[in-house]
């Protein structure tokens, strides 16, 4: 399986076949979610590559409010 | 009585019988394919719609750019496709008076979209011909839903159900991100159900009747009913609802293409993004909320609409446009009569022209203040300029004409710092923070001191009578 384009991660896996079957694979990051197909050739700018560290330290949207 | 579509095929059909719709019958990949021709199609004068029949790998087909022309718009309106858009937008806010025109409930045996029930083995790529709209997205967007969700303190209220456009990015093949900014209304619900660690069920409907659409991209009053302006914009006609499946207190259009059913999963954020959004720029990655789809209904043979996003103008342009600019009116014109028409066309509102007569000095600010503090212009708008009544907003020589020869700088262009601001807008620093202007373009009133007397040119009384004559000469020219 391919690294990540995005975050360089192992950890990525098969997401779904085409429902035509044979004609491509997706494959999406366990860790952030990138997710591209077998046709394509992922190049992923620089400024939007992310790991660890930056993932837990991305902005939160909507804040997740106090319990009540 | 004006043309009412029942559901999206037969909008499609209108648009192909009027041109303004085209097949691609032969095989495209989904990317960037399809991406590419929703930009393409939006460079194109009267752009039409692009139906792609066969895309390598899927079994369903998709269609672009519906709404994306000032033809397509009118078409929707039931109006000719030549309608300029001045009229389709006093068209508009004569049919917005007839709200709130009640839905009509259709039990589940007459709603199109149950006519396919999938409840075990979710997987949305078998039903949608999902892709990736713009090279830099982090996957899969769905740019065009209406999502359903309800308000967890008062489920069965359905003023206070919410129709409404977010971006979604498919994160498997039943998992999705969802983007619920806090201005919106979505948001205060799931508020609600996150204090409570509840789940907050939606539903997404997808392939809707162009008013559907139209109506979830309007920013109107939490306790408004969108389905209830729908039936105002069909002149009358009540839409036709049905209940969810899974919720049967949200309430889906009836004969939609897909409705996917599921909740927003409590306190969760992951990954989401980036997305070319609607300022014409990608908008980062941040931790956004994840939806489980539980259960899928969908037509037989469900068509994928979606829309491509890009440098405005595109179809998301034409989307929010008028949408955008007869609720701020609507709001103004409540309390300041004098206010004759908003144009709040650019970039979902980011800029808004308004037209009043000035009661006395100062007015034109106090307009430009009134629409800074509506629902909408305090998050979104950051840039007001206001004009005469006797120039017309929608025409963009006679507001340069009125910034050029009434605007003082030093006393009619106010700046505002640190007011609330769009975070998808790339200007905004921090995001959600931005400074307003005021651009103040109206004739000096008394009490204000007027330093020199204007005399304004009229048009010569016979004018009408000498465009039919040069119309003539030119007609025989051809």
């Amino acid at each position: 399986m391919k690294a990540c384009p995005r975050c360089d991660s192992a950890d990525t896996r098969v997401m779904v076949k085409s429902p035509v079957a044979g004609e491509w694979e997706m494959y999406v990051c366990n860790d952030c979610y990138y997710s591209w197909r077998s046709l394509e050739d992922p190049q992923v700018l620089p400024k939007f590559k992310l790991n660890k560290e930056m993932i837990k330290n991305l902005g939160v949207i909507p804040p997740v409010p106090p319990l009540d | 009585m004006s043309k009412v579509y029942k559901d999206l095929r037969e909008f499609l059909a209108t648009l192909e019988e009027e041109g303004q719709l085209v097949r691609v019958k032969e095989q495209v990949n989904p990317e960037p394919d399809i991406g590419t021709a929703g930009r393409a199609a939006a460079n194109l004068k009267n752009g039409p719609a692009v139906f792609f029949e066969n895309i390598r790998g899927y079994k369903t087909p998709v269609v672009t750019n519906v709404h994306g022309s000032w033809a397509n718009h009118a078409l929707m309106l039931g109006m000719p496709k030549d309608t300029p858009v001045k009229e389709q937008f006093e068209e508009l806010n004569r049919r917005w008076d007839l709200f709130p025109v009640p839905p009509k409930i259709l039990p589940r045996e007459e709603a199109l979209c149950k006519q396919n029930v999938i409840d075990k083995d979710i997987n949305l790529f078998d039903v949608l011909a999902l892709y990736r709209i713009n090279e830099q997205d982090g996957g899969s967007f769905i740019s065009k839903a209406s999502i359903i969700s309800g308000d967890p303190s008062e489920p069965d209220n359905l003023n206070k159900q919410n129709v409404g456009t977010y971006r979604i990015q498919v994160k498997d093949k039943d998992r999705v991100g969802i983007q619920a900014l806090a201005m919106h209304d979505i948001a205060v619900q799931l508020e609600q159900a996150e204090r409570k660690n509840e789940k907050l069920p939606i539903a997404i409907t997808l392939g809707n009747n162009p008013l559907v659409t139209f109506m979830a991209s309007t920013p109107v009053g939490y306790d408004q009913n969108e389905y209830e302006f729908v039936g105002a914009l069909q002149d009358g006609v009540p839409f036709e609802i049905t209940p969810a499946d899974t919720a049967p207190h949200l309430y889906v259009p009836a004969h939609c293409e897909v409705v996917l059913e599921g909740y927003i999963i409590p306190r969760v954020r992951e990954v989401e993004g980036p997305f070319g959004e609607f300022p014409g720029s990608y908008s980062g990655a941040r931790l956004q909320c994840e939806v489980k789809i539980t259960h899928i209904t969908h037509r037989d043979n469900p068509i994928f609409e979606n829309l491509y996003l890009g440098i405005p103008w595109t179809e998301i342009d034409y989307l929010m446009a008028l949408n955008t600019s007869v609720p701020l009116y609507k709001q103004l014109k409540e309390t300041m009569p004098e206010v004759q028409a908003v144009n709040a066309m650019y970039t979902h509102g980011m800029l808004a022209i308004v037209s009043t007569k000035v009661r006395y000095g100062g007015y034109g600010k106090g307009v430009a203040f009134r629409l800074l503090s509506t629902p909408h212009g305090m998050p979104y708008t950051k840039v007001v300029i206001v004009v005469d009544e006797f120039v017309d907003p929608f025409n963009l020589e006679q507001v340069m004409w009125a910034i050029t020869t009434r605007v003082k700088p030093d006393k009619d262009v106010a700046i505002i710092p640190n007011c609330p601001g769009m975070p998808l807008d790339p200007s905004s620093v921090p995001p959600g923070i931005h400074t307003k202007m005021i651009i103040d373009a109206t004739t000096p009133t008394p009490p204000e001191k007027i330093e020199r007397e204007t005399q304004l040119l009229e048009t010569p009384k016979d004018t009408a009578k000498w465009e039919g004559i040069i119309r003539g000469l030119l007609d025989n020219l051809k």
